[in-house]
């Protein structure tokens, strides 16, 4: 087995993670003290071409495979969590089922610009009563004429009020749960749509978050993004898989922050007369954290990979999911508890890696319904 | 205009280095970093093919490993870029390592060749200098500012609180001092084009010189010890009323310590 | 009480991360700053568990408020209360009892957490006392203090044995608050920087003898360990509850995500672990209160008591799913106060390394 990257996805490492240090790891504490979308950094960063990663060459893009997206992610989310957070929206959940289904007039209005950061993107799935549930979904849409009416209130949308296209997980029939459901574009300014309230986060700070408001929101019926109606569940699946193992290529960058930081000051504070790495109870937490890191990223470069070869790969990222998202907030509590008291004040990085990790948690499942889920899979049917 | 860089892969700053039992040799941690003052020498030479057009070669000589420093190159813009990779160069001192970069450069037309002002590895600052010497040229160090006219240049060179002012006809070599430009974020077609690009190799062979000239054998000087730092006590008391006290305290850092 | 009175604040104490002047005053006023304290001093004369009980109850409402008032109650206080001459306690230990003077402890320094016989901060003698010239780091309700009990070394080659403990009143010239530290944890209480600029106290402002300070802070530190422990108590309950609540209320395909195994694994754990913590931590108080306590009963009771806090803090947060992010739900404060339990009183990975010297010169598993 080769466990290698290829000397291109090294040098592609090599370059993001240059990039993230000079343009995004210097903003990341003002991002999460201001709270506020960074435009400009947005529009710098953009300009470097790096949310058309996963589109095809030809409309612009750079085609990377699932491997070299997930070394992206990872440095991405090492930058800044709430920065990535608008990044990948823009990369993927945000634009893909425009991309997929879109025509042509839309991809030219809402992909390409997305593409360039000229437009922001996101997705509306969460409503106030259903999060993982998703059959219990109950923003509408009914066809009339040739128009679609939206009509609802979605929660939790990253980046709701800046999004100039939104991708909307709505049902055509309640009454059939997950069979129901269908994806649709809403551009801003179309009237009915607005942004609602706004949630003040414990992390990810620097998107804003919040409700969308949909009453009797009406789309032309190329903006259904479907070949065949209420297919959604199926489409979602697409790139589920691909959505779990960036999470935990997420998780990783995170991770990695964190413990950058505990090693600086593990090698650098003093206590009964020598640096606290000396002693066997820090250098434990250091072996473990390492550990567990190093098994994160090979369930997330094997997930990726099995991804990429169109193999099944499910289960892989579900448990690289689990896996590495319970290694990062392993990593973040340690690395707070090497820093003493300093961990929680605001001017030092620890605390904010332990408050941005807990968004893995939800995104992408929670780890209650992805155990659950696998654990079917494995048992099988009985 | 045709612009030649000279670049070297060095190991990251943030690397830690160790010096090995016997003080003969370093063990340093594999992670490596294009020189930094090379990165505003092809800054600089982007920025001079913007605004005169031609072309930007990249050459560096080390280990097969700094391959990803001319990748870097060009993801940043450089049009080409060659390697220099011999084994038997491995433990060369700045004599052969200039004698080896002119061999190089010979073989190409250039108007402007621009190197960093040192290596932060042996920070030295000894092969831009060697290298005019091999090849007749002209050399200005330490350039904080550079301007391109008529076939000739006009650069500033820092000096010790104060600057200097220089014309000189092309061609000609000139060191980047930090200060002279912010090096450029590569875009990613710029990555995916250093991505797939082949870079050429050349060998001690190609250049037409011989084993014996590589190496420590053909190097002028010799390394004979590695030594700690003096550990510097971690406190310094400055004496006298607080007005001298701060003037002392300000030419401490500034020409002692050199951090302002 | 401390739910009617203090609960409602909790929020915009931690929040604003301002001193809770009202509330404070109040709680003097209802006397329980002289919970330790004896009846004349206008005290309760409680027991270790009685002041414990206080400490959890405090944590259940607000760890902000809480850590202010147990600074009060003991660490503040103490010392003037077991070495304070008549002079002294009229003018600092009583008005504390009733809150009308708020006191301070001030060991920590910046480059000196864990390892207290490291501290710089240095008391020399003169003819007119002491000169205390230093920094101080992390002082709770430093920026408020009328008085501070200041760790400094009159013999730093002596580490430990060379620290006193000094009393510096507000106002005392060289004596000031410097920059206040923000934080995620606690919030409510100040932790700040305190200066001592070349500070003169009189002889009699050491408390007790030179030299003998570690021993005099020894003396006190079960105590200050079981209180902590209580604490953690008090954030464990108030976060379980409210994780209940939301397991019981939120519903998700078809019925209150409590009823999911999942879900129900962290309930009982949470629950079992909570209940442990409780017996370890009430059991060390009585042995407090009996006269037998072991400096390593203490450490297990904080040890054990806050990093279940920090487990049932975790595992509310995600019993609440993305609510647990939303700055309108309770979810994240009990989140981030956590942290603060790992640090006061000794990081658990001192104590392990304490609790273990201890076992291994004698244990109660010994096989004789």
């Amino acid at each position: 087995m080769d466990f290698a990257l290829t000397e291109e996805q090294q040098f592609f490492k090599k370059i993001i993670t240059d990039t993230v240090d000079r343009m995004v790891v210097p903003k990341a504490r003002e991002i999460d003290e201001k709270d506020e979308f960074p435009w400009e950094l947005w529009k710098d960063f953009t300009k470097l071409g790096y949310l058309g990663l996963r589109y095809p060459e030809e409309i612009g893009g750079m085609n990377a495979d699932p491997v070299t997206a997930m070394i992206f992610y990872e440095q991405i989310a090492r930058g800044s969590v709430g920065f990535a957070q608008s990044v990948i929206m823009n990369i993927l959940m945000g634009t893909y089922f425009v991309y997929r289904f879109g025509s042509e007039e839309i991809k030219k209005r809402c992909l390409y610009p997305a593409m360039k950061g000229e437009k922001v993107a996101t997705m509306c799935f969460t409503e106030d009563q259903s999060g993982s549930d998703l059959a219990a979904t109950r923003t509408t849409a009914v066809k009339d004429g040739n128009e679609w009416v939206i009509n609802g209130t979605k929660m939790w949308i990253t980046n709701g009020p800046h999004a100039d296209i939104a991708t909307v997980l709505a049902t055509t029939d309640p009454s059939l749960g997950a069979k129901g459901l269908n994806f649709f574009l809403v551009e801003k300014g179309t009237p009915g749509f607005s942004p609602g309230q706004i949630i003040d986060k414990l992390g990810c700070r620097g998107t804003v978050t919040g409700e969308l408001v949909f009453d009797n929101v009406r789309i032309p019926e190329e903006n259904l993004l479907g070949a065949e109606l209420n297919k959604g569940v199926e489409y979602l699946a697409e790139i589920l898989d691909e959505v779990r193992v960036m999470t935990a290529a997420m998780a990783m960058g995170i991770a990695q922050a964190a413990y950058d930081e505990g090693l600086e000051y593990a090698r650098k504070r003093i206590a009964f007369g020598k640096t606290i790495g000396n002693y066997q109870l820090i250098r434990a937490k250091f072996a473990d954290m390492a550990t567990e890191m190093e098994a994160s990223r090979l369930l997330i470069y094997s997930a990726a990979w099995k991804i990429k070869e169109k193999l099944p790969s499910r289960l892989e990222a579900g448990m690289a999911k689990m896996f590495a998202t319970e290694t990062c907030l392993k990593v973040v509590d340690e690395v707070t508890r090497i820093w003493g008291a300093n961990a929680f004040a605001n001017e030092y990085n620890p605390q904010r890696h332990f408050r941005d990790a807990r968004f893995l948690l939800y995104g992408g499942g929670t780890h209650e319904i992805l155990k659950d889920f696998l654990g079917r899979m494995l048992i099988g049917k009985s | 205009m045709d612009i030649l860089v000279l670049i070297k892969q060095v190991p990251d700053p943030e690397a830690l280095v160790e010096i090995a039992a016997g003080g003969k040799s370093l063990n340093i941690e594999p992670k490596f970093a294009t020189n930094l003052f090379d990165e505003y020498a092809l800054e600089e030479a982007l920025k001079i093919r913007e605004k005169h057009g031609g072309k930007v070669k990249v050459i560096s000589l080390g280990s097969a490993k700094a391959i990803e420093a001319l990748r870097t190159a060009i993801a940043m813009g450089a049009d080409e870029a060659v390697l220099i990779e011999d084994e038997s160069f491995a433990g060369s001192d700045g004599y052969n390592t200039s004698l080896v970069l002119s061999r190089a450069l010979e073989k190409e037309t250039f108007d402007i060749i621009l190197c960093g002002r040192q290596a932060i590895d042996a920070d030295r600052g000894e092969v831009p200098q060697m290298v005019a010497q091999f090849l007749g040229l002209p050399h200005v160090g330490v350039v904080v500012k550079l301007d391109i006219a008529d076939g000739k240049a006009v650069a500033e060179s820092t000096l010790e609180g104060a600057r200097e002012v220089i014309e000189v006809a092309l061609p000609a070599i000139f060191t980047a001092q930090k200060g002279l430009n912010e090096p450029r974020i590569p875009l990613i077609t710029g990555v995916m084009k250093a991505m797939k690009v082949q870079i050429p190799k050349l060998t001690v062979e190609d250049l037409g010189l011989a084993k014996d000239m590589a190496g420590p054998d053909g190097s002028k000087t010799k390394i004979l010890q590695y030594l700690p730092q003096k550990k510097r006590p971690a406190v310094q008391f400055i004496a006298g009323e607080p007005q001298e006290a701060a003037i002392e305290a300000v030419r401490i850092l500034a020409d002692v310590e050199r951090v302002i | 009480m401390l739910e009617r009175l203090a609960r409602p604040f909790a929020d915009a104490i931690d929040k604003s991360d301002n001193f809770p002047k009202g509330l404070f005053e109040e709680l003097g006023r209802l006397g329980y700053y002289g919970l330790r304290y004896p009846e004349e001093l206008g005290g309760m004369d409680a027991d270790c568990t009685t002041f414990t009980i206080f400490a959890e109850e405090l944590a259940r409402a607000s760890m902000g408020l809480a850590a202010i008032a147990t600074m009060q109650c003991l660490m503040g206080t103490d010392f003037i209360y077991r070495f304070g001459s008549d002079d002294q306690k009229k003018r600092c230990l009583i008005p504390a009892i009733q809150g009308e003077k708020i006191g301070t402890i001030a060991f920590t320094e910046p480059d000196c957490g864990s390892d207290l016989g490291g501290i710089r901060t240095r008391a020399v003698k003169n003819d007119k006392g002491y000169i205390i010239i230093g920094r101080k780091l992390w002082i709770t309700n430093g920026d408020v203090a009328d008085f501070v009990t200041v760790a400094a070394s009159t013999d730093p080659d002596k580490r430990l044995g060379g620290i006193g403990f000094f009393l510096v009143e507000k106002g005392t010239p060289g004596f000031s608050v410097g920059q206040k530290i923000e934080k995620i944890s606690a919030r409510g209480a100040a932790t700040v920087e305190l200066i001592f600029d070349e500070c003169q106290v009189p002889a009699e402002n050491l408390m007790g003898e030179e030299g003998k300070g570690a021993q005099y802070l020894n003396d006190i530190l079960s105590e200050i360990r079981i209180m902590i422990a209580g604490l953690g108590l008090g954030l464990a309950k108030s976060a379980f509850s409210a994780g209940l609540r939301y397991a019981r209320e939120r519903e998700a395909f078809g019925r209150p995500i409590g009823e999911f195994q999942l879900i129900q694994e962290k309930i009982a754990e949470m629950e079992v672990r909570i209940k442990a913590a409780e017996f370890l931590t009430y059991h060390a108080a009585w042995l407090k209160d009996k006269g037998s306590l072991t400096g390593k009963e203490a450490a297990m009771a904080k040890l054990y008591s806050t990093e279940t806090a920090c487990f049932v803090v975790d595992e509310v947060s995600r019993i609440h799913g993305a609510y647990g992010l939303a700055e309108e739900y309770p979810a994240q404060r009990y989140f981030r106060d956590g942290r603060f339990l790992l640090f006061g009183g000794g990081t658990s990975e001192i104590l392990k390394t304490i609790i273990a010297r201890d076992t291994m010169k004698k244990s109660d598993f010994d096989i004789t």
